[in-house]
């Protein structure tokens, strides 16, 4: 079945589809699929993926029998847990957490940091169903932690979420996606910090051999804010971490990180997109990869640096370790420049294990299996050991020994 | 920025192209444009053998379904390639001359005003020169003494004439007519370039070296060079270029192959300075050039350095194909850009064999409102182990309307292969320049001199005949800096 059949036949089933705009805007997106020619090579959207699967789909969803929770245990944290993308409203003084609008759609199709021809988000804006929006009111200091829950076998998900943090705010997030059932879930976040504000963001993946996880951000930040995002990938399915920040306003900051663990024939796709649009701005782009068995990764990285942006800093680091003779690894890390006052660069390493490092190990008495798993250990040390929350170090020290257990 | 700065900046951007000139020589061209015709006359005018012929309108077919390749970062109006004259050669050279004394004077008036008289370069530099004058060879010097060795240096359309074996056998064999539609354009039409072949074990002792140079208005040149090391045996090839002053735009669109055998080690070096176009981005050459080395036996080795600072729009990427076991791989790249230049050049790297090595260093400078791109694919085969890849990519910016881009491609599919990659970029730095200026130096020979330094890594790697003239043409892309 084509995209637009797809679509047209599930109409009932998606998000705004009674609004003009947003109906123009769907027919602009599926002539955008009628007309690509899926150029593998070129698309970095869907460099590693499966077409059929992709564009042939079967449309399900339902929508939640039970009304998901929020809990305010104290005073400042807050734990929502949203099923199926969906998540019920919710005010108090702090916070308020509402259903996704119309105008947030068209308020973000407007913006064009996204490529056109990224095929997910397209289809995340095609076929939406669920998503929900949090504001954090002005000068308000909280924590909330996100559970992600998937109902049913089969299902597409395909949510938009806003995250608003007012002037002066700052925001501790931690999303988890742990689903073991086999579905689809297509997430877009767009996320908007206002002038002052602070977002620390960290996402745990850890899903089933079966589950996909696309999962899409955009920031925006404004005059200085700082955004931080932290990923964790220890999923045994396919999962896409494609991550846009824009810094609009001077003196705003983005830090993009993330580690991902893969083995056996799992597949992940990572991107970090950095526009600088404003002076005296700075912005970290940092991944790491462990690739074991015959999995398969990639690692896009851009900064681009507008003509006004002067005084930029922007840095990039990528890392990778081979474990496994068919595991492969494909990076790019680029650099666009159009202003002379800046300091960019980019760090791009792809090898196995230091063997010098293991022989050292084993000469004081070590084993192999064990040399490898200390240097692993080493390796993403740094990330680990950044985190400053106790209970979050401790579930992913726990996912880590987990992972390391199945090294030979 | 303060408005010293400015004014050195507003004398790099005006800097004149200093060898814009024409010689008048009566051309003989076909018609314009590009058919199954005018791919017969070429072949007709340098009496090739019918499967020559044949070679070329196969890759004339394969180009007729092809489109250009998009990905560059580049900017520029559609190649009308039906407005091209094919073959120019200058008249009376069907006949080739002896000696110099029977080449035209004005031909060699002209590489005199380019600071390269073959007289003085045969006596003085030691130098066998093979000089391409639009399409056809004009003379090549110290043939004899390569002869004794076995070396063949000659032009393409002699070695198709004499040596059609080797021909057969390798043309074609790095860079199929079929990779892409400038690879096949040239392999339709190409015209002249250079042969060499070192034979087994000979280490050449000569530098070989060929000047290009496109004369005649609205002429695309076509050159295929083809160089052949036989086992165990060395040589080093130099290519430079500049060309006249033009207003329309000229299609540049040539071919290099390299074969290194067993033990073989080809260094290939080039300064390139076209004409790039006016201070309002007006003109200039459109180099869209395919290089490609072969490391086909175990332990070889190939070395491109090259000098870009000319044409208006550059394409390039020399690579390396590393298949021999042990084989290495080098590039040293410095591109320099002005005014509406844009530069995407880079190389690739692809490691098929155990214990390949390879290294990139590449520094680009970015002046006036240009655009320079480098990119660069290193890539490592299931069956690579061991191999090895250092890249380096530094970006210089010199005023705040140029851009700088590094877009490097890195892919392992061996887990004990190692790939390391670094990059920066950067304005020049003031602490440096007020270190200069307290030294006694002028701004413009303070930049001269850092920017001089920043390259050095590369220009070291060029030979020393080379060398000099690459400062030279540093020093003149930062023109009204350093005498």
């Amino acid at each position: 079945m084509n995209i637009q059949d797809n679509y047209l036949k599930n109409k009932k089933n998606i998000f705004f589809s009674e609004n003009e705009d947003i109906q123009n805007h769907r027919e602009k997106l599926i002539n955008i699929f009628e007309n690509d020619r899926f150029d593998k090579k070129n698309n970095e959207s869907i460099k590693n993926i499966n077409l059929k699967n992709f564009i042939d789909f079967k449309y399900k969803y339902l929508i939640p029998e039970e009304t998901s929770v929020i809990n305010n245990n104290q005073d400042n944290n807050y734990s929502i847990v949203s099923v199926n993308g969906q998540c019920s409203n919710f005010k108090d003084d702090k916070i308020e957490i509402t259903k996704i609008l119309d105008e947030d759609y068209n308020d973000f199709s407007k913006n064009d940091t996204i490529e056109n021809n990224d095929h997910f988000v397209n289809l995340n804006s095609l076929f939406l169903n669920s998503g929900f929006k949090i504001v954090i009111k002005k000068n308000n200091n909280i924590k909330i932690k996100i559970s992600n829950i998937i109902t049913d076998d089969d299902l597409t998900i395909f949510q938009k979420n806003n995250y608003i943090c007012e002037e002066g705010s700052s925001l501790n997030l931690i999303e988890e996606y742990e689903n073991k059932n086999n579905s689809t879930s297509n997430i877009l976040n767009v996320i908007k910090l206002e002038k002052n504000s602070q977002l620390n963001h960290f996402l745990i993946q850890d899903n089933s051999p079966n589950h996909n996880l696309i999962i899409t951000s955009h920031s925006s930040c404004k005059k200085d804010s700082t955004y931080t995002q932290k990923v964790y990938n220890f999923s045994e399915g396919y999962v896409r971490n494609f991550h846009y920040s824009e810094l609009i306003e001077a003196n705003s900051e983005a830090d993009l990180q993330g580690i991902f663990f893969l083995k056996d024939n799992n597949t992940s796709n990572n991107k970090t997109f950095v526009k600088h649009l404003a002076e005296d701005c700075k912005s970290n782009q940092i991944y790491k990869g462990i690739l074991n068995d015959r999995s398969k990764a990639t690692y896009f990285s851009n900064t681009h640096v507008d003509q006004v942006a002067q005084r930029t800093e922007g840095y990039q680091l990528s890392k990778g370790i081979l474990l496994s003779d068919n595991a492969s690894y494909f990076s790019k890390p680029e650099l666009k420049i159009y202003a002379d006052d800046v300091k960019c660069s980019h760090g791009s390493t792809i090898g196995p294990i230091d063997e010098n490092a293991i022989f050292y190990l084993r000469s004081r008495g070590m084993s192999k299996i064990a040399a490898t798993k200390i240097l692993i250990s080493s390796f993403i040390n740094e990330e680990l050991s950044s985190i400053d929350n106790q209970q979050m170090s401790e579930i992913i020290q726990k996912k880590l020994v987990r992972y390391l257990s199945k090294v030979k | 920025m303060n408005s010293e700065t400015l004014n050195t900046l507003d004398t790099y951007t005006k800097n004149k192209y200093k060898y814009g000139f024409v010689t008048d020589i009566d051309n003989e061209k076909p018609k314009k444009g590009l058919n199954e015709d005018t791919i017969k006359f070429i072949s007709l005018k340098k009496n090739e053998p019918e499967w020559m012929l044949e070679w070329r309108l196969k890759a004339f077919s394969k180009w007729k379904k092809m489109k250009e390749p998009k990905w560059a970062n580049l900017n520029f109006p559609e190649i009308n390639y039906q407005d091209i004259y094919y073959y120019s050669a200058p008249k009376g050279f069907e006949k080739k001359p002896k000696d110099l004394s029977e080449v035209d004077p004005k031909l060699i008036e002209t590489y005199n005003k380019l600071g390269i008289p073959l007289e003085e370069q045969k006596v003085l530099a030691g130098v066998a020169v093979d000089v391409v004058f639009d399409s056809v060879s004009v003379a090549t010097t110290y043939k004899g003494e390569l002869e004794k060795l076995g070396i063949i240096f000659c032009s393409i359309g002699e070695a198709i004439q004499k040596h059609p074996d080797l021909i057969k056998k390798y043309l074609g064999s790095v860079i199929p007519a079929g990779d892409h539609s400038f690879s096949a354009l040239n392999s339709a039409v190409f015209t002249d370039g250079s042969f060499v072949y070192i034979p087994e074990g000979v280490k050449c002792p000569m530098e070989l070296s060929t000047y290009f140079r496109i004369n005649a208005e609205n002429t695309g040149q076509f050159e295929r060079t083809l160089i052949i090391a036989d086992k165990g045996s060395y040589v080093s090839y130099l290519e430079g270029c500049t060309a006249p002053k033009r207003d329309d735009n000229q299609l540049h669109a040539a071919n290099v192959e390299l074969i290194a055998l067993e033990n073989a080690e080809i260094k290939y070096s080039t300064v390139q300075n076209w004409y790039p176009g006016d201070e309002n981005g007006k003109g200039g050459i459109y180099n869209f050039v395919t290089k490609r080395g072969l490391c086909a036996g175990k332990n070889s080795k190939i070395s491109w350095t090259q000098v870009e600072t000319g044409s208006a729009i550059t394409w390039k990427y020399p690579s390396c194909i590393l298949k021999g076991e042990n084989s290495i791989g080098e590039f040293y790249s410095v591109a320099i850009t002005n005014n509406f230049q844009q530069a995407d050049t880079g190389t690739k790297m692809t490691h098929i064999g155990k214990n390949t090595k390879s290294k990139i260093i590449s520094k680009g400078i970015s002046l006036g409102k240009s655009q320079n791109t480098y990119r660069g694919e290193v890539s490592f085969l299931r069956k690579a182990d061991k191999a090895r890849n250092y890249t380096q990519c530094d970006s210089l910016l010199v005023g705040n309307k140029c851009g700088a881009h590094t877009v490097p491609y890195i892919d392992s599919k061996n887990n004990t292969a190692v790939i390391e990659h670094e990059a920066s970029t950067s304005k020049i730095n003031e602490d440096q320049l007020y270190y200069c200026r307290q030294r006694g130096l002028s701004h413009e020979e303070a930049v001269s001199l850092i920017v001089n330094g920043f390259c050095k890594q590369v220009l070291q790697e060029l030979p020393m005949e080379f060398a000099v003239e690459a400062q030279k043409l540093v020093s003149i892309s930062l023109e009204g800096s350093v005498g």
